[in-house]
């Protein structure tokens, strides 16, 4: 059998040269192309759809209003010079928990991937405390920290603070120990080592484990906003669930979404800001 | 066809909860009895359904009754809106009135109401505030009140002490927490001032020293209907008779109700039996020596045959109005249907 | 400055890596340590630097360094060790700023040693658009800088292709003719042993014995020009290890 496959394939060559046919092409495909226009044309394409869909009852009020009513629930938001007290007061509990939680975050990452006693002592404490829902937690951080910001900052602090701190000892873990001897082989003090090499090393991790807190931050904005907020979009969302107003709803959620790209963008320039050096 | 995947597709956006109480119960219609499904919350007010439902009446009506659960009236509203739960008592809401003008559900009864000569909702405030100053109600000027959420019956109160203590709604600094457990635990910690709530939770409250009672809520709001029956808008146009025959159920299990927790006129033997029942639903997850008293404690009256008090409806209606948390033009056309209960 | 190692002995776990090893390092020699992998040439190294201590005997200094000599006993890596998010002369300039050195001071050893290693041109450029020659060559500038007495190199080569090898060999054999540094050179490339050692140190398997130590007595410069004696002595090198290499490559390793 195997036999008569080779005959076959020795014969082949022979007939080739008769008439010449090109080599046929296997390899391209698993490549990603940029193709710009595609997802605002998705994008596009969905909320037309939608109001289509709206507009000739496929789909009920109930279950989704349409986006135009959306729009026009956010128009109103920015008439009424609400939105302005809304965002004011979300962006300052979103930057206040989120700068706090990650700082706190990268101090303790850094403790824990440094020291084998803060990693004995403190890494089964974070592994613990991270899945806990901070949501489950809001009526101890209401005796805790009050109903004002303090509860509200703390949850995303919280939220944040977790896998910041994985993210940094991650990265910490990963820093490439050569790095770390050569520092030590042209004798540079300790805290060298950690500022110079340590910590640039370890900051793609950090920088993803930002991205990641963000976005947590930004969940968490509503279930922070449940307690006592009178303003801020988490609080809007609520509201507009409560008096099942959708279309505020909709609004309200366009808002945490855009909010949210508009962070990741930002993190995205700071990557390419402090990662430049990277292929 | 076209309606089912309208239905569909409203319940698939709306709530997790409808799927889930579609799991538990499976809206199959059986041949003998209608079966029907009725939102429960573990509240002492909802068991008129859960006493009908032991002592057979439902049966009586040929009516075979499942009951679905839920932790907040809210997915509750909306699960009865899908027309995955046929009937439900909760206090009219922002929500429930905006379901209401979306044209999906009716209230279509009356059930726990204020009385001046029953116990009813108390005002209360924490101690701290009451070391303060506020020993009244119309102390209550420029303090925190807690609510649950924006358009609840709570934040209904609030506005309605503030207008007839003659200050302004906004001289009220209402603080949304939620849920239940967190006003309260916020009102003992002294984080906010004040709250009103039925009288079995606010006599719990009261006991313990950390909040003071300083009013009731019958003052401020004459005859105040606090829940209503509701079902679903095609249950009361396309199906009357099963509506009637709910409510026919219901209404003798107010009457038991009523008899053995408010006017106590039962006998102890068969109000102990009431209380156990109730106990299968109310304070479950204690033992039932324990959950007797809380049971028993400051029951509000439920209005007989589910009768409607109309005018407090449409009092709560203007003020959602009032404060633009309904559309200008919801109407109480849109919200009941009269044609059930007899109406006052 | 003299180095001696005095019976080194030393274990991972329970297997011995390195049996009673001794020689010493004199002022402008190049001493090459060759020998099977796993026989712990690189664990010898690091004893020598002081970033390992070893189970038994000792590394021994004699006489002082140079006074200028900030960083007396520095180290060459096989995977140049530079960090990628410092250019050139931020890499060198690291591991002159814990010493204090600054500003103009800096620039100037920052420029002289660049010049000395043909790097002017890339002062900027950052370590992943160098090639591996270049990234070594900045490796040894940032060695310079520190005026080490000793250079401890590990594989420097090892990570190049073989036509810049012998360009990089080109630039150590200039360099140590101007400058008679001394040097412990660790490989396993016999070609690199015997263009650029003075004496060649061959060590057993593991657990790794000096087997022999090879003297070659003709001057750095000239060896690119007599190959063909070199090729002799690599030849009876290699006969020396073959059934070692051999023995080792069959081993399963458990060293790191």
């Amino acid at each position: 059998m195997s036999h008569e496959v080779v005959q076959e394939r020795a014969a082949a060559p022979v007939g080739a040269e008769a008439a010449a046919t090109q080599v046929p092409f296997r390899g391209g495909g698993f490549r990603h192309r940029p193709l710009g226009l595609v997802s605002p044309l998705v994008f596009i394409t969905i909320i037309l759809l939608w109001e289509l869909g709206s507009r000739t009852g496929f789909i009920s009020d109930i279950a989704l209003p349409a986006p135009s009513q959306a729009l026009a629930a956010l128009v109103d938001l920015v008439k009424t010079g609400m939105l302005w007290k809304h965002l004011e007061a979300s962006l300052f509990r979103l930057v206040v928990g989120w700068t706090l939680g990650s700082l706190l975050g990268v101090a303790v990452g850094l403790f824990i991937g440094l020291f084998s006693l803060a990693r004995a002592g403190l890494l089964p404490l974070v592994s613990a405390l991270f899945p806990i829902p901070k949501i489950a937690l809001l009526p101890l951080f209401i005796i805790w920290f009050g109903i004002g910001e303090g509860s509200k900052v703390a949850t995303i602090l919280f939220g944040t603070f977790f896998p910041t701190v994985i993210a940094t000892y991650g990265g910490v873990d990963n820093v490439d120990r050569n790095l770390i001897r050569m520092g030590q082989s042209f004798g540079l003090s300790w805290l060298s080592i950690v500022r110079k090499i340590i910590l640039p090393g370890a900051m793609p991790a950090i920088l993803s484990g930002f991205r990641i807190s963000s976005s947590i931050a930004i969940v968490l904005l509503v279930a922070a906003e449940m307690i006592g907020a009178e303003y801020g979009i988490g609080a809007y969302v609520l509201m507009a669930g409560a008096l099942f107003a959708t279309d505020q709803l909709i609004a309200g959620v366009a808002l945490l979404s855009a909010l949210g790209l508009i962070i990741g963008w930002l993190i995205g320039r700071a990557e390419r800001y402090f990662l430049s050096w990277r292929t | 066809m076209f309606s089912i995947t309208r239905r569909r597709l409203g319940g698939l956006a709306l709530s997790g909860a409808l799927a889930a109480g579609t799991m538990m119960s499976g809206t199959v219609m059986a041949s003998a009895a209608d079966t029907i499904n009725v939102g429960l919350l573990s509240l002492t007010s909802h068991s008129p359904s859960i006493i009908a439902e032991a002592r057979g009446y439902f049966a009586d009506q040929d009516l075979d009754v499942e009951f679905v659960s839920f932790q907040a009236a809210q997915p509750m509203a909306v699960a009865i809106a899908s027309g995955d739960v046929d009937f439900g008592v909760t206090a009219i809401s922002g929500g429930l009135v905006s379901l209401a003008e979306k044209g999906v559900i009716k209230i279509i009864g009356g059930a726990l109401q204020e009385y001046p000569d029953i116990d009813g909702q108390k005002i209360l405030v924490s101690k701290a505030a009451h070391d303060d100053g506020v020993t009244t109600p119309a102390d209550l000027k420029g303090r925190t009140y807690g609510i649950t959420t924006t358009g609840s019956s709570f934040h209904y109160m609030a506005h309605k002490i503030a207008d007839k203590e003659g200050f302004d709604r906004a001289e009220l600094h209402l603080k949304p927490m939620q849920k239940v457990p967190a006003v309260i635990a916020s009102l003992k910690s002294g984080q906010i001032d004040a709250w009103s709530i039925v009288p079995n939770i606010a006599g719990a409250l009261t006991k313990g020293g950390e909040v003071v009672e300083i009013g009731k809520v019958a003052d401020y709001i004459d005859n105040y209907q606090v829940t209503t029956v509701f079902t679903s808008t095609a249950n009361a146009g396309d199906k009357p008779d099963l509506v009637k025959r709910f409510l026919a159920g219901f209404a003798k299990g107010v009457d038991d109700y009523n008899a053995a927790l408010v006017d106590k006129t039962m006998s102890e033997e068969e109000t102990a039996e009431i209380v156990a029942m109730i106990h299968e639903y109310v304070y479950a997850d204690q033992p039932l020596e324990k959950a007797d008293p809380r049971i028993r404690a400051g029951a509000m009256r439920i209005n007989a045959n589910a009768k409607l008090n109309l005018e407090s409806v449409r009092d709560q209606l203007e003020w959602f109005k009032s404060e633009g948390l309904v559309p200008e033009t919801a109407s109480m056309d849109n919200l009941v249907d009269a044609s059930f209960v007899e109406t006052f | 400055m003299k180095i001696t190692l005095d019976s080194i002995s030393h274990h991972y776990g329970s297997t011995e890596v390195l049996n009673d090893i001794s020689f010493s390092l004199s002022d402008g020699e190049i001493v090459c340590i060759v020998g099977p992998s796993g026989c712990g040439k690189s664990t010898l190294l690091r004893f020598i630097g002081g970033l390992e201590r070893p189970d038994r005997g000792q590394v021994l200094l004699a006489g002082r360094p140079p006074a200028d000599s900030l960083n007396p006993l520095t180290y060459i890596f096989q995977d140049f060790a530079l960090l990628p998010w410092r250019t050139v002369e931020g890499n060198v300039s690291l591991v002159l700023e814990d010493h204090g050195i600054r500003g103009d001071k800096a620039r100037a050893i920052i420029d002289d040693v660049l010049a000395r290693t043909k790097l002017s041109d890339f002062r900027t450029a950052l370590p992943r658009q160098l090639s591996g020659g270049m990234k070594q060559r900045v490796a040894i500038a940032r060695a310079l800088s520190v005026k080490p007495a000793v250079m401890l190199m590990d594989e420097p080569l090892s990570a190049l292709d073989s036509q810049t090898r012998e360009l990089l060999m080109d630039d150590l054999v200039d360099l140590w003719t101007r400058e008679r540094f001394s040097a412990c050179y660790v490989t396993h490339n016999l070609a690199e042993a015997v263009r650029l050692g003075h004496r060649i140190i061959v060590l057993s398997r593991r657990p790794g014995r000096i087997r022999e130590i090879v003297e070659i007595d003709m001057p750095l410069a000239e060896r690119v020009d007599r190959l063909a004696e070199l090729e002799t002595m690599q030849r009876r090198i290699w006969e020396l290890m073959r059934e070692e290499a051999r023995a080792a490559d069959m081993e399963i390793s458990d060293v790191a």
